[in-house]
């Protein structure tokens, strides 16, 4: 691929805007914003649409799998959409997922595949353990009899684990990490939705007891596949930060035009537009890594993780930025719970610790390219 | 990342590259005079023999090359080290001549410009007009077929060697700002010019001023019509500007990686924090060549340059600061050394200095900050503000 968006993936983009203008604003958020069960408030009827109108959650999943047979950058471009509506719906999480059924192949993940090309099944990587996203599994454990396995542990800041249908599990045996498939109705499962600064982001802490599952992958293969679901984590969130950060800076410009004090619009004040102009250096910049990332996961797959940890560290940084200027160049009104600024806040704040922080990103990414 | 080349692509690099490799010019002097005079015999021989001005039409001497023939072609030349035409004139004032001059101010001008047998200086800013240039006074007067220029100019790089000025002059009322404003080209020899060098917080004097009195000047000289010059003076020639953004990210690539190497000599990259400075110098490098290659891509599928290219400078600008400022904190006590002492030559001393003028120099970073703001961003201008 180029560098830049293609004339026919701008045309599903405008397909996708049409769609979420439709159907999923942040207006249909609101109702819900102090509910004390986020997971009643997905709408699902919304999420299968998406997948038979536009086929969105079919993108990466090859053809025969009833798949689209596209890749990673379409899913790219999908979330910076989403993320410029904070979609709440479990579509970063089927990016994640779909990244580590691709690379386990269609024998052991087809079936899977084929759930989640159809909107009918949501599935959710579960790996965190304390307090760390991407770590070698190492308290959960998993006893492997043939093709089925019983898992034992618990895994926290789990996307979407309420509403998800199969849980990716990562595990370890007593030599070797592990990757099972674990249905959220299995007996000796329970999944418990946290509350989390970003109200729109679901995640739950998901116990194991003894739970019974399906083996996807052991030793190698399930190492490999968890390590392409962290530069696939890092470089799909990324892709929802630029959405959400050139969103920000859409509103923060439509206000400065319309709000006026000392009798002219505030846009008209130079303390104001060069905090613009840098919030723009900052989203395009983003951008350029996000395109990064889109374009090594198809020209150079080896270089996905180093796209991945610029385009984290870049992203999450503007993505801040961007929404902490978007609340404050509102003045008050910003700082309303009925004005949307904090809810872009908290999605910029807490996707700024997801899959570890910019400075994490910038560790790792010295490691890569052997500094 | 690489760009993929097609074969006739790259075997206009090798027909180049070949050519580059067979001329012997030796290396280049220490002393100013005769650096100038070894970039103009490179760029002499690059004229005749069909290797220059990339971007000019092949009536004019240039080469016509579209976009991607035009990176390949800084490629190589970057590659051999050969020096860029020495002043401003190929760059700046080449392409307001081809798109606004007369054929006779075309045939006057181009080809000794573009061989180098005279050098340009650009004369726009004044001590009393930089970032408002459209304030600028030094005047035009119009005396028979002559102008009578006095004035002062400031900030003219390369003015000490230069035969030709292009210059902004004031042939409007005092007041009439944007639109009392002629192009003129001044010779550099004619009587009531003076040059002096303009010694800058480096040490050296890359710029100058130049002093205009009772300078006359033939009308013949100036491009485009009288009073209408202000809108001439940021021509463009296709995608020149564009192919520049590409050989300056590949220039800033060479720079970190010579920091890197620098600095694990030293020892520096193993500590935590060190490392984390280097790794968002990184980040940023991998950006810059993003941006470009972007640009690139945007031109390809939609016939122009895209949303970076109107930020790229505010990027660029910053970004070599940034990396001095890095070079020299990561370099330790060794950073507070300069001259004779200085580390490798005082290169980062000195590039540290320098690249203060990336955020003043072709419009402040300020300045630059309201374009983005009003022209891509639509925001209101500001009232208080003469209008534009």
């Amino acid at each position: 691929m180029e560098l830049t968006w293609s004339v026919e993936q701008e045309q599903f983009r405008a397909a996708l805007r049409g769609f979420l203008d439709a159907k999923a604003t942040v207006e249909t958020l609101r109702p819900h914003l102090d509910e004390d069960d986020p997971v009643a408030a997905f709408d699902r009827g919304v999420w299968e649409q998406l997948a038979v109108q536009l086929g969105a959650q079919a993108l990466a999943i090859p053809e025969e799998q009833g798949g689209a047979g596209a890749s990673l950058a379409e899913q790219l471009l999908v979330l910076e959409e989403l993320g410029r509506v904070l979609y709440d719906g479990p579509f970063l999480a089927t990016v994640i997922a779909t990244a580590v059924l691709n690379t386990i192949g269609p024998a052991a993940a087809g079936a899977l595949l084929q759930g989640i090309a159809e909107g009918a099944t949501v599935a959710t990587l579960a790996e965190a353990e304390g307090d760390a996203f991407f770590r070698p599994p190492a308290d959960t454990q998993v006893h492997i009899a043939g093709p089925t396995a019983r898992v034992t542990g618990v895994k926290r800041y789990v996307l979407d684990g309420g509403v998800a249908d199969v849980l990716l599990v990562t595990a370890t045996t007593p030599e070797e990490p592990a990757l099972v498939a674990v249905e959220t109705s299995a007996a000796g499962v329970e999944v418990t939705p946290v509350r989390t600064l970003d109200r729109t982001r679901r995640m739950a802490t998901v116990s194991l007891k003894d739970a019974e599952g399906t083996v996807l992958a052991v030793g190698a293969d399930a190492a490999r596949a968890l390590a392409h679901a962290c530069d696939v984590a890092i470089a799909a969130l990324a892709a929802e930060q630029v959405g959400g950060a050139a969103r920000c800076l859409e509103l923060t410009v439509e206000y400065s035009k319309l709000r006026e004090q000392f009798g002219r619009p505030i846009g008209s004040f130079q303390a104001l537009k060069h905090r613009c102009a840098d919030v723009l250096v900052s989203v395009e910049q983003s951008r350029s890594a996000v395109l990064y990332a889109a374009w090594a996961s198809q020209e150079d797959p080896a270089e996905l993780g180093t796209a991945a940890c610029v385009a984290g560290a870049r992203a999450s940084e503007a993505y801040l930025q961007a929404a902490q200027e978007n609340l404050q160049m509102h003045g008050g009104i910003g700082y309303t719970w009925e004005h949307d600024a904090h809810l872009y806040l908290r999605r910029a704040k807490s996707s700024h610790q997801l899959f570890g922080s910019p400075a994490e990103h910038r560790r790792r990414l010295a490691d890569l390219v052997k500094l | 990342m690489k760009l993929n080349w097609t074969s006739e692509e790259e075997s206009f690099r090798a027909e180049l590259r070949g050519f580059l490799q067979s001329v012997q010019l030796g290396k280049p002097p220490k002393d100013k005079i005769g650096r100038t005079d070894w970039a103009r015999r490179w760029n002499a021989t690059l004229c005749d023999n069909g290797f220059a001005g990339p971007g000019w039409p092949k009536e004019y001497g240039g080469m016509a090359l579209d976009l991607r023939h035009q990176v390949i072609y800084h490629e190589e030349l970057a590659r051999a080290r050969v020096p860029a035409p020495p002043g401003t004139g190929v760059a700046m004032c080449g392409p307001t001549i081809i798109k606004h001059g007369t054929p006779e101010q075309r045939e006057r001008f181009l080809k000794p410009m573009l061989r180098s047998d005279e050098v340009w200086c650009q004369a726009f800013s004044e001590p009393g007009a930089g970032s408002d240039l459209p304030s600028l006074t030094t005047t035009a007067r119009r005396d028979g077929d002559d102008y009578v220029v006095n004035g002062q100019k400031v900030w003219n790089s390369a003015a000490d060697v230069a035969d030709m000025a292009f210059t902004l002059v004031r042939t409007g009322a005092r007041d009439s700002r944007q639109k009392g404003i002629s192009y003129l080209l001044i010779d550099m020899k004619s009587p009531g010019v003076e040059v002096r060098p303009l010694k800058d917080i480096t040490g050296g004097a890359a710029f100058c001023e130049i002093f205009f009195d009772d300078v006359r000047v033939p009308v013949a000289n100036r491009i485009g019509e009288e009073n209408e010059g202000w809108k001439i003076t940021r021509t463009t020639l296709g995608h020149e500007r564009s192919a520049g953004v590409l050989k300056q990210a590949a220039f800033y690539r060479n720079i970190v990686d010579e920091i890197y190497g620098l600095l694990r000599e030293r020892g520096t990259t193993e500590d935590p924090v060190s490392r984390d400075r280097l790794a968002d110098l990184e980040v940023q490098t991998r950006i810059l060549q993003v941006n470009a290659l972007r640009i690139l891509s945007h031109i390809q599928e939609y016939g122009e340059p895209g949303p970076i290219a109107s930020v790229n400078r505010l990027i660029n600008s910053t970004f070599e600061q940034r990396l001095h400022e890095i070079a020299l904190e990561l370099l330790g006590p060794a950073g507070l050394l300069d001259g004779a002492d200085g580390v490798q030559g005082r290169r980062w001393t000195y590039g540290y200095l320098r690249t203060r003028a990336s955020t003043i120099g072709a419009g402040t970073m300020e300045i630059q900050r309201n374009a983005v703001a009003e022209q891509v961003l639509g925001m209101p201008f500001d009232p208080a503000m003469p209008p534009r």
